[in-house]
């Protein structure tokens, strides 16, 4: 058992014990390491000028992910390795990423352009192309308030990738693999007066630890935990980290499902839901920037429990089932049980998320699936409504034998409005009928009021997506539009803007809590 | 020769901002001792102190001080203009955040510690928060503003249209990324020395000093770059480093104070919110024949630069287009917010945003193309009149309602050229039949303009200092009271010194800016920080070079072969020097300030500069404020989801009329990333607050400025050449706030699309997706329901 955290910071190893274990990654880098390229400006995963590169040894290789290091708690990182702006020179030259910003403008004030380098380099250092599109996606995580973005993505456009070393070059991964993968293999347990930390490497003792530890908070991308932390909203005293559980860490395709582990990230889960569930991988890339993505986890998103977490309309309706484990054994739950209330789960004291099982809709003309996300802007934004609707034919043409409509930002849970449901079973999918099932949606739905939107809006919605839906499905093609306008909407309608995506931080839809010297704000789900 | 004036140079600091070595305050390791400051809010909009009990907080270990308004050794009261600001409560809290007691310890645990031990009561007293509560109540700072020409009430007596509503617009959080930071440093004898992120130095100075009590040159803030500022740290970066200069004094101690984002956003000023109540009269063509207008702005607490920014959304009122009859009324309302304050525009958006919405609702009334009336009604010179009257004649259609001339218009030809080149009759055309024939989404398109007056409008602002020191090596160090805060006024100053020197763009160093090096600056602010920082500067070389010509022609002299000493031969050109009558025979720069500094001459020079011939009378309303104008026009155009009320901005052209520019390249990131930031002002920028008076959209989290995706896929940006603008800097125009004001093209863009749709009216600013999908709702209500057909 070691009582410290081993990784590596820009090639060199590091222990860490005591209460700096318990530091964000980028106060340490910054108060610690001197290392201040690293900004810290929200302290909640949302604007990247924090980013750095985690490293970690998977199948016999470094394998490198961007992340913001404001909300990774620094034991997370135990045998990783971990690079900054500062180790991403090449020698005393600057790197090609480095040339291109200087040369075309791609930095103004400079307190966000570093973040911007490590994702760029993210993007670009294992030798994919790139273009306009993709480095906008690869940067949706970063916001910069002086360039307008345009110069930075001509500095992507320009930069001389031919020049530009992978990772491995500046780190030969050989020594770095040996070395983590045998810290991964170790279990670590780190107390001070405070707080106490374990990463276990069996799941029988993480939940020995989980039930003897009540209070304990189990960690995995620690996106949603390590915001709870930042804001004070709630002390962390024991701290649970399934980094080192091989078995959660899975991403499989069953014959009639997609199995998710609970230690899989996001981003593992879209490039799977791209091959098996298009409309699903497809979502994903509007459920946060690649910043949060490369580290949050879908049972965290379940866990927090949010009515407005992105992913949990998709997996009501296609009937998902989410396995736990507990001192006595594993269940496995079924989606529309998990949830007892607001933020509540029936899950047991001892028992801990492992795997989530998604069945695949079948890919027939007969079966529909669509995912919806209306947010205030239309990436890296929490939902202020979020919808998902399965629908099964009869035939091609015949009558709708079965649909399921999940609605998130409405109540105070996801929820499913039955009646508009039960209007349209049976019946020919007119848009007259849509009409009527929206009316019903409307008064199926109990939304309230707060910062990302008004009762009124969010009833709107919940009523127009169906007629959206229809339009989408069932309506005649749309006209020619303008060909140079924006299409990159996420569900593949050449004039839908924009509605996929997702949150990962559930504690935000209260933009409420905050300060508790302040007074309440209008609106917390009850 | 090589002339770094016009050249695309990268930023003065982007070597080291991409490497993560540039140093923000921030990055500072601390100093030995320092201690961390941090405040006690006020948990109420407005209230009275019933009671506040220190002394558990002043036990906790690792707490240095605990102190109150009674601690302050100077004055608790400041403000920029006015000294209606308390920094610290004394009774009464006025926002909610307002400093109770301020703290220093020495750690961020012992911080938080001690600033939960801290007990308050508060008695809640009634509050104001929004411009409508204020005007009800009559809650004003200040008097109103007034800006009158011609005969307004005959004017609309004899108008064949008028029409009349209401425009509200929202404020704007700044959302520089490097939050307000300070750090003091105490010296001997009652000194200071004051790091700051600040773009107004010298007000920091003299807030500090009175604070704590000591003359100005006890005090001397230094910036060295800021994390960008956009008029958030002109007058509000004065707060931290108040506190952390009090403290610092207490204690003798370094103190830090590094706000977090959350506070930052709750607690500091932001843009002002307006209200616009308007009426025009116009004619069967859609000239404006008269406007009269009342516009209210929430300017918060205290008035910090309320009035000039009052001041400029009135002076703005016109914008690009000609008004024979104006009645403009101003009033700042005074609520329980934290003080509004200065933002890139400076209330000039506010007061276009009221007449471009005047002219989509003409437009929209006589169904005639928006830019034909805007077209109609831009300000246009005598001769494109067809008059021969002089400019000053009453007949002419190139006189602000303030009473300046428009001088080399160019906003005819801007409109004409973007008309062509965006294809814009084509597209509107396509965008009609597109809005005919779609269930399920609408089109819009709107080009507009701006006109921005270039100068402080307080006079005495308009004024700049330089210091120019060269080595015996012949390497310059400049320093001015300009601020770098991204938007690369010390890049442009290396290359003004080095044109006047004649010598490389490597060779010049520009110094952080400080109070003790340049004294009695104006804020790096209103566009300005080039205009007249630069031209101090230029100004200083001048007087270099003639010092070091009289140097050189006498190195350079060969009496023998008929070449006697003669200054006006000398030139000094990439880094040499030599005499025209003699051109191969060079000697390094570097050699002639040697010998300057043989021959005992000064090689330093104290530049000034004012700008020439700027006046305005507050009183009267009446004078020539601007020195210029800086013009654009922009054409955007959106895609609105019915169903949802989601907007996406599709395609933007923007034409700009810079003059000469300096530096190309910076230009075009202070147009792009102007345009973004006021596309976000229109859009989704939304500032929500709770009951209470707390703001609820208060990080990045749940207050969304413009993300990468946000940007037009389309985004073309063009400058126009002018090289007649004679007046300013080497001909060019100043741009830092100009091209925010075309964002608002974005915004008409929705108005224009909603108008299809029968929803436009009573829009107000930012179009959020929820205010559109509403009033979609509202518009599709109020028709009779229409047989759906499958």
């Amino acid at each position: 058992m070691r009582d410290h955290v081993l990784l590596y910071l820009n090639g060199r190893v590091l222990r860490i014990s005591g209460d700096d274990a318990f530091l964000t990654l980028a106060e340490y880098l910054r108060r610690r390491q001197n290392l201040t390229g690293t900004k810290i400006v929200c302290a909640e995963g949302d604007c990247g000028s924090c980013a750095v590169l985690i490293g970690r040894p998977a199948q016999g290789a470094m394998r490198y992910a961007a992340v913001t290091s404001c909300i990774q708690l620094l034991f997370q990182l135990d045998a990783s390795h971990v690079v900054t702006v500062e180790g991403l020179r090449d020698g005393q030259q600057l790197n090609p990423i480095q040339q291109a910003m200087v040369a075309c403008h791609g930095a103004q004030c400079g307190f966000c352009t570093p973040g911007f380098v490590v994702s760029l380099y993210d993007l670009m250092h294992d030798g994919r192309t790139v273009d306009a599109q993709s480095i906008c996606r690869g940067l949706v995580g970063n916001l910069c308030r002086c360039t307008g973005y345009d110069s930075i993505v001509r500095s992507a456009l320009t930069a001389d990738r031919q020049n530009l070393k992978p990772l491995d070059a500046l780190y030969p991964p050989g020594p770095l693999i040996e070395a983590l993968e045998q810290s991964q293999s170790q279990e670590v347990l780190i107390e001070t007066p405070s707080c106490r930390y374990f990463k276990p490497t069996t799941l029988d003792r993480a939940v020995h630890f989980r039930a003897d530890n009540p209070n304990c908070t189990i960690i995995a991308g620690g996106t949603d935990l390590a915001v709870v932390h930042n804001k004070r909203i709630r002390e962390i005293t024991a701290a649970l980290s399934t980094t080192a559980l091989a078995e959660l860490n899975i991403c499989r395709r069953d014959p009639d499902a997609l199995y998710i582990g609970a230690g899989a990230t996001l981003t593992a889960l879209e490039q799977a839901a791209l091959t098996h569930l298009p409309e699903l991988g497809r979502f994903l890339a509007w459920f946060g920037s690649p910043l949060i993505k490369n580290a949050g986890t879908l049972a965290g998103n379940l866990v927090t429990g949010s009515p407005i977490g992105d992913t949990l309309p998709a997996l009501i309706v296609l009937g998902a089932e989410i396995d736990v484990a507990g001192l006595t054994g594993t269940r496995r739950i079924p989606i529309a049980n998990f949830y007892s209330g607001y933020r509540k789960t029936v899950l047991a004291p001892d028992e801990l998320l492992t795997g989530v099982r998604i069945p695949l809709p079948l890919t027939t003309s007969h079966e529909i699936f669509k995912l919806y996300k209306v947010s205030r802007r239309k990436d890296l934004d929490i939902s202020s409504f979020s919808a998902a609707i399965w629908l099964r034919r009869q035939s091609p043409d015949g009558p709708i034998d079965d649909i399921r409509i999940a609605l998130g930002g409405v109540g105070p849970m996801v929820l499913r409005p039955t009646r508009a449901e039960e209007s349209l079973r049976g019946q020919q999918p007119t848009l007259d009928l849509f009409e009527r099932a929206a009316n019903l949606a409307a008064a199926d739905v109990t939304p309230i009021t707060d910062v990302r939107g008004s009762e009124a809006y969010r009833r709107a919605l919940a009523s127009n997506i169906l007629l959206k839906f229809w339009h989408e499905t069932f309506g005649t093609p749309q006209p020619d539009r303008n060909e140079n306008s924006n299409g990159d909407g996420p569900n593949g309608h050449p004039t839908a803007p924009n509605h996929a995506g997702a949150e990962r931080r559930e504690l935000r839809d209260q933009s409420a809590a905050p300060d508790p010297a302040l007074a309440p704000p209008t609106g917390v789900p009850q | 020769m090589t002339r770094a004036i016009g050249k695309d140079i990268p930023h003065d600091s982007a070597a080291t901002h991409v490497t993560g070595e540039s140093v923000f305050l921030d990055d500072l390791p601390p100093l030995a001792g320092e201690l961390l400051a941090g405040i006690v809010p006020s948990p109420v909009a407005h209230g009275r102190i019933r009671r506040l009990d220190l002394s558990a907080a002043r036990n906790i270990p690792g707490v240095h001080a605990v102190l109150t308004a009674a601690d302050i050794p100077g004055h608790n009261a400041f403000g920029p203009a006015v000294k209606d600001e308390l920094l610290i409560v004394e009774d009464e809290a006025v926002f909610l955040g307002q400093p109770l007691a301020i703290i220093a310890a020495e750690t961020p645990a012992a911080l938080e510690q001690a600033r939960r031990a801290v007990i308050v009561e508060m008695e809640e007293l009634p509050k104001l928060l929004t411009i409508d509560e204020a005007i009800a109540a009559a809650s004003f700072l200040g008097s109103h503003r007034k800006l009158e020409r011609g005969d307004v009430a005959t004017a609309f007596a004899s108008a064949p249209h008028t029409l009349s509503g209401e425009l509200h617009i929202g404020g704007q959080e700044h959302f520089y990324l490097e939050s307000q930071v300070a750090i003091a440093i105490p010296g001997e004898q009652g000194q200071m020395t004051v790091h700051s992120s600040t773009q107004h130095p010298s007000e920091v100075q003299m807030m500090v000093a009175e604070a704590l009590g000591v003359p100005f040159n006890h005090v001397v803030c230094i910036c060295k770059r800021m994390g960008g500022a956009f008029g958030g740290k002109e007058t509000q970066a004065a707060h931290p480093a108040m506190i952390a200069a009090i403290l610092a004094a207490r204690t003798r101690r370094p103190v830090r104070f590094v706000n977090t984002k959350d506070d930052d956003m709750r607690f500091t000023g932001k843009r002002h919110p307006f209200k616009a109540v308007y009426k025009a009269a116009y004619t069967d063509d859609g000239r404006i024949t008269a406007l009269d207008a009342q516009l209210y702005s929430n300017g918060g607490c205290s008035t910090d630069l309320s009035f000039a920014v009052l001041e400029r959304a009135m002076l703005h009122s016109d914008n690009a287009y000609y008004l024979p009859a104006v009645r403009i009324t101003g009033r700042v309302c005074k609520t329980n917010l934290p003080s509004n304050t200065a933002f890139r525009g400076f209330g000039g958006p506010q007061g276009v945003a009221m007449i471009e919405t005047i002219i989509e609702e003409i437009a929209a009334t006589l169904n005639i193309d928006a830019l034909d009336i805007r077209q109609r009604n831009v300000y246009s010179d005598p001769i494109e009149n067809g008059l021969a009257a002089s400019a000053a004649s009453s007949s002419a259609r190139n006189i602000t309602p303030y009473g300046q001339l428009v001088r080399n218009n160019t906003l005819p030809e801007l409109f004409n050229t973007l008309r062509a080149d965006c294809a814009y009759d084509a597209r509107r055309a396509e965008i009609t039949r597109f809005n005919a024939a779609s269930p399920t989404h609408l089109r819009g398109m709107a080009l507009s303009a701006v006109k921005f007056g270039i100068s402080f409008t307080r006079r005495t602002m308009n004024q700049a200092n330089a210091l120019v020191n060269i080595y015996q090596d012949g390497s310059v160090i400049v320093s001015t009271g300009a601020t770098e805060m991204g938007q690369g006024v010390y890049t442009r100053i290396r290359q003004i010194v080095a044109d006047e020197l004649g010598i490389a763009y490597a060779a010049v160093v520009v110094a952080p800016t400080s109070t003790d090096k340049n004294n009695n600056t104006s804020p790096t602010a209103a566009s300005s920080g080039t205009d007249l920082n630069g031209a101090a500067a230029a100004d200083a070389c001048l007087r270099l070079r003639a010092r070091l010509t009289a140097v050189a022609a006498g190195m350079l002299a060969r009496p023998a072969d008929g070449l006697p000493a003669e200054p006006d031969r000398i030139r000094f050109e990439d880094g040499q020097v030599f005499d025209t009558r003699a051109p191969d025979h060079v000697i390094p720069f570097a050699r002639v300030c040697c010998q300057a500094y043989e021959q005992r001459i000064n090689l330093g020079e104290r530049g000034f500069y004012i700008t020439p011939g700027v006046d305005f009378n507050r009183e009267t309303g009446r004078g020539s404020p601007f020195l210029y104008f800086t013009n654009g026009v922009a054409c955007s155009e959106v895609l609105i989801d019915r169903f949802t009320g989601e907007l996406a901005v599709t395609r933007v052209d923007l034409l700009m009329d810079l003059g000469k520019s300096i530096n190309p390249g910076i230009d075009r990131g202070q147009i792009i990333g102007g345009f973004i930031q006021g596309m976000g002002w229109v859009t989704a920028e939304q500032l929500v607050y709770g009951p209470a008076g707390q703001l609820l959209s208060n990080s990045p989290t749940t207050y969304k400025i413009p993300n990468i995706s946000d940007v037009p896929p389309i985004f073309n940006v063009t400058l126009l050449p002018n090289p007649n603008n004679e007046v300013s800097l080497y001909r060019s125009k100043a741009v830092g706030e100009p091209p925010l004001l075309l964002g608002l093209s974005v915004w008409l863009a929705v108005k224009d699309a909603l108008s299809v749709a029968g929803a436009a009216t009573g829009l107000s600013l930012p179009a959020t997706g929820e205010q559109i999908l509403l009033a979609l709702a509202a518009a599709a209500q109020m028709r009779t329901p229409q047989p759906v057909s499958t």
